[in-house]
């Protein structure tokens, strides 16, 4: 008895070896595929990366490229708003771009449209930046607009 | 069965999203524009046809108790591989998906067709399987995209239509997709009780 326990647990065991090999073989040829994809898609995920953030750069400094891009991330109403924010040498903002956010589609997430960003050109410290006083918020989405507000603030105080 | 019914029968007969009701979750994410549901459906009928291949030509050598694991490792490789082209080839793209890309690995359609067909199928009726089923996918999923596209923002691949100001902004929130999958599937329902 003891003995056909010990037999049926050593047949078990080698069986879970064998599968545990086939397994293993599975994994190693899936990891050498995604070796050979990685080694060949990641160059190009990296340049796209610094491209985007190249541009994003361009885009909010002034044309004389003086200047800082300073990142910065207000909470929005869907999550943090990734934004890049230009600002000149003499402390205004040449630029706003929204880098990425979770806003409403159709409401918040039209912070991204040049018409509400364009506002924030000329800013400085000396501005109020709020919704209703210096800013025209978008309707429906004023904690949206607040956060940029807030975002634009922040990175002119960091640039000091 | 037949080459023909394989490829067939996932077009409309048995839909994935329509019929079967499997893969739902991406399907309601990711369809509040039209191009991000195509996106969504090339991506998946990469991963859905490939899987498929592997799985029919692996079949006869797969051990029973350990088939699901090694399905998920087949299709995780497939998703994977189609993540980094996806970042490297068309970033802005990749942006809009964001997590459903990665998350194509838990799609019930693409295990579901693995254990249902490839398992059991040879390699060609389960490749044209994973094209039928891709394409009932597709069909399913940019028809809603371009619904909710029209009625939630007024336009259409992102191509104005009119002013989304009177477009109804529920549409591409996500009720709109509850409610469009829902007067689909009637609709669907409907054209084929007229049919019989």
């Amino acid at each position: 008895m003891l003995g056909r326990n010990y037999l049926g647990a050593g047949e078990n065991v080698g069986k879970i070896f064998k599968l545990g090999i086939i397994l293993a073989v599975f994994c190693v040829i899936s990891a050498g595929g995604l070796a050979i994809v990685y080694m060949y898609t990641q160059p190009k995920i990296v340049l796209n990366s610094q491209l985007a953030l190249e541009g994003s750069k361009k885009a909010v400094l002034p044309p004389s490229g003086k200047g800082q891009a300073i990142a910065v991330s207000p909470r929005g109403y869907g999550g943090p708003i990734e934004m890049l924010v230009g600002v000149d040498p003499v402390g205004k903002v040449s630029g706003v771009k929204i880098l990425s956010q979770r806003e409403t589609p159709g409401l918040g997430a039209n912070i991204v449209k040049p018409k509400f960003l364009d506002q924030f050109k000329g800013k400085s410290l000396k501005d109020p930046l709020e919704p209703k006083k210096d800013i025209d918020a978008i309707t429906g989405a004023t904690i949206s607009s607040r956060a940029v507000c807030v975002g634009v603030k922040e990175a002119l105080r960091k640039a000091k | 069965m037949s080459l023909w019914k394989s490829f067939n029968q996932g077009i409309i007969k048995e839909n994935p999203v329509l019929r079967l009701m499997i893969g739902l979750c991406p399907v309601l994410a990711v369809s509040n524009n039209a191009i991000n549901a195509l996106g969504m459906s090339v991506a998946v009928a990469f991963v859905l046809i490939c899987s498929n291949a592997v799985v029919a030509m692996i079949r006869k050598t797969t051990p029973d108790e350990i088939r699901i694991p090694i399905f998920i490792i087949v299709i995780s490789t497939f998703v994977t591989i189609s993540d980094y082209v996806m970042n490297a080839f068309t970033p802005d793209l990749y942006a809009a998906l964001g997590v459903f890309v990665p998350l194509i690995v838990v799609n019930c359609i693409i295990l579901g067709r693995a254990e249902a067909f490839a398992y059991r199928n040879p390699v060609l009726n389960s490749i044209l399987d994973g094209v039928g089923m891709s394409l009932g996918f597709a069909l399913a999923l940019i028809s809603i995209g371009v619904i909710r596209e029209v009625l939630g923002a007024g336009s259409v691949f992102g191509i104005a239509l009119f002013n989304p100001a009177v477009a109804a902004t529920i549409m591409v929130l996500p009720p709109g997709a509850f409610i469009t999958i829902g007067v689909l599937m009637a609709a669907l329902n409907k054209f084929e009780n007229k049919v019989q």
